[in-house]
């Protein structure tokens, strides 16, 4: 009994101790790393293209946050589904957790880059960028152009992705397309487990 | 009818259980699980049985399309429980005293047990997990989940008990 | 290979553990409901707090990629559900999931009725699935954490679970005694 008192003994102390933990965290380097930086960019991994983005909110990825980095007007007038507005001024003061996988997205895709830079400054690796912005998700996800070469298969998925965003793909000629409307629940994330 | 060697003491099998699930943690990256296991054994009988039948549902479909639902982490997990659980009654000789038959449960108790796991079933498949894939595991990681699972599993267990006393004498 | 050996390593310790527990007998659980035998919360709460523990300790020391482990999705509304009617299950039976398996290996025939039971209800659900499957996917949250839902800090949150589990650990402890 004595034992099983000391281990209750041991747990809260374990657990009070947790709040003030903040100096054992592995240390989130503020400042620039450049080398990582540069290695980032070299092999790519500092950018996701616009498709990939939609096939990522689709499919309701764990921990994805997708940012818009313009202005508060800009978002309103058309955003990317479940993108949450943070003005590149006020990006040093949002909170991001270890384990998300941060997007950012602006009209062309510069900003969002340079908002790349300042958060990794921030010591928040886990960021990509959408290059070429919003531009891109237009022209590669909501009215894609159909490739004439492309396989069935390749053409349904293209299609599909465009649908469910609430766009329409161009086949061969100029189409204008309609603004999406919110995404809704994504299909079929899988998990596995009890 | 008094097992041979008494149970252990719950608080310290609990860290030791702790221990597992943390070592599970580490090596896996996913939490400890039972009710997956059945869902995958399910899932193979139906794609095998009828593979049309399993493709109209999603259910189905998630646990056939990464690999064979035979062989799954959970199921060969879930074959660790038997056998470890097994080989730690006959240690501590609690194997014997029930195999015996000197406590045969009732015809009553059987459908009621046949019930109950039909009920849990249908639970664990709507919340994504058990007692322990979701409430133990999740509960570990905070997850809301897990804590929302907990309270409603603990409210229906205490406002059913009084209805069913007739079974646990 | 190596993966599922790990898996099966795992199960036999968690077999193993539930065995001495004894939580492979149904009137130990059942008793849990009728505040007779209390070793179901006594196991799962000095469990989840041992991982809950190890995970942020462990961390926080650089010893465990916190990111990479998995967080069940949350689903309000069919959770809630299902937590209900497994509760339900549970009192009936007086065995879950995997102490199913457990009371089987240690040689009672519950457990297999149980397993049966378990296995048509995933099948019962799995087979009307396409009707319900609106339902199974509504109320979605992702992988939320309490930490994320109240905007505390981890730390604080673990604080406060462990402060939580061990007064209930100790309470129960005491009304034991006394009884």
């Amino acid at each position: 009994m004595k034992f099983v008192r000391q281990l209750g003994i041991s747990a809260l102390a374990l657990g009070l101790g947790a709040p003030f933990a903040g100096s054992l965290q592995r240390t989130q380097q503020r400042g620039l790393d450049l080398d990582s930086i540069a290695r980032a960019i070299n092999e790519g991994s500092d950018h996701v293209s616009a498709r990939q983005l939609a096939r990522w909110i689709r499919d309701r990825r764990s921990g994805l946050r997708v940012i818009d980095v313009r202005s508060p007007a800009e978002f309103h007038d058309y955003a990317i589904p479940t993108a949450e507005n943070v003005p590149i001024d006020q990006l040093a003061k949002a909170h991001f957790a270890p384990d998300q996988t941060i997007v950012l997205y602006s009209q062309e895709g510069a900003h969002a880059g340079q908002a790349w830079v300042i958060l990794r400054s921030l010591g928040v690796t886990q960021a990509v960028f959408v290059p070429g912005g919003l531009a891109d998700w237009r022209e590669e996800v909501l009215n894609p152009r159909l490739p004439a070469n492309a396989s069935p298969a390749e053409r349904a998925q293209i299609e599909d992705l465009s649908h469910y965003f609430g766009g329409t793909p161009r086949i061969g000629g100029e189409q204008g397309g309609d603004v999406a409307s919110a995404a809704q629940i994504g299909r079929g994330s899988r998990r596995r487990g009890c | 009818m008094r097992p041979l060697r008494p149970y252990a003491e719950p608080h310290i099998t609990g860290v030791c259980l702790g221990l597992v699930l943390l070592a599970c943690f580490a090596l896996s990256g996913q939490g400890l699980g039972a009710s997956g296991a059945f869902a995958s054994v399910a899932s193979g009988v139906v794609g095998a049985v009828s593979p049309e039948t399993a493709g109209h549902s999603a259910y189905f479909q998630s646990y056939l399309q990464d690999g064979s639902p035979w062989t799954a982490w959970i199921v060969v997990e879930i074959i660790g429980v038997l056998i470890g659980a097994a080989a730690s009654a006959a240690l501590a000789g609690r194997t014997r005293l029930t195999y015996v038959g000197a406590v045969r449960p009732s015809g009553g108790k059987l459908c009621a047990g046949v019930a109950g796991g039909i009920l849990m079933g249908i639970g664990a498949a709507l919340a994504r997990g058990c007692t322990s894939g979701l409430a133990l595991s999740g509960g570990a990681m905070l997850s809301v989940a897990a804590w929302i699972f907990m309270l409603a599993l603990f409210f229906a267990g205490f406002l059913a008990a009084p209805l069913v006393r007739r079974l646990w004498p | 290979m190596n993966d599922l050996l790990i898996a099966g390593g795992i199960g036999v310790a968690f077999g193993w553990a539930l065995e001495c527990a004894g939580l492979g007998h149904p009137p130990k659980l059942a008793g849990q409901f009728y505040l007779r035998d209390f070793t179901v919360l006594k196991v799962m709460l000095s469990a989840m707090l041992t991982a809950m523990l190890g995970v942020f300790w462990g961390g926080r020391l650089g010893l465990l990629d916190r990111g990479a482990l998995y967080v069940p999705e949350t689903y309000l509304l069919p959770q809630l559900v299902g937590g209900l009617v497994f509760g339900l299950g549970f009192v009936l039976s007086g065995l879950c999931p995997g102490t199913s398996c457990v009371a089987l290996a240690s040689g009672r025939i519950e457990g297999a009725a149980t397993m049966l039971g378990l296995f048509a209800g995933v099948l019962l659900v799995g087979l009307a699935f396409p009707a319900i499957e609106a339902f199974y996917r509504s109320t979605p949250h992702g992988p939320l954490t309490l930490q994320r839902l109240t905007g505390l800090p981890y730390g604080v949150v673990v604080a406060l679970v462990t402060v939580l589990a061990v007064s209930m650990l100790a309470w129960i402890a005491k009304w034991e005694a006394r009884r």
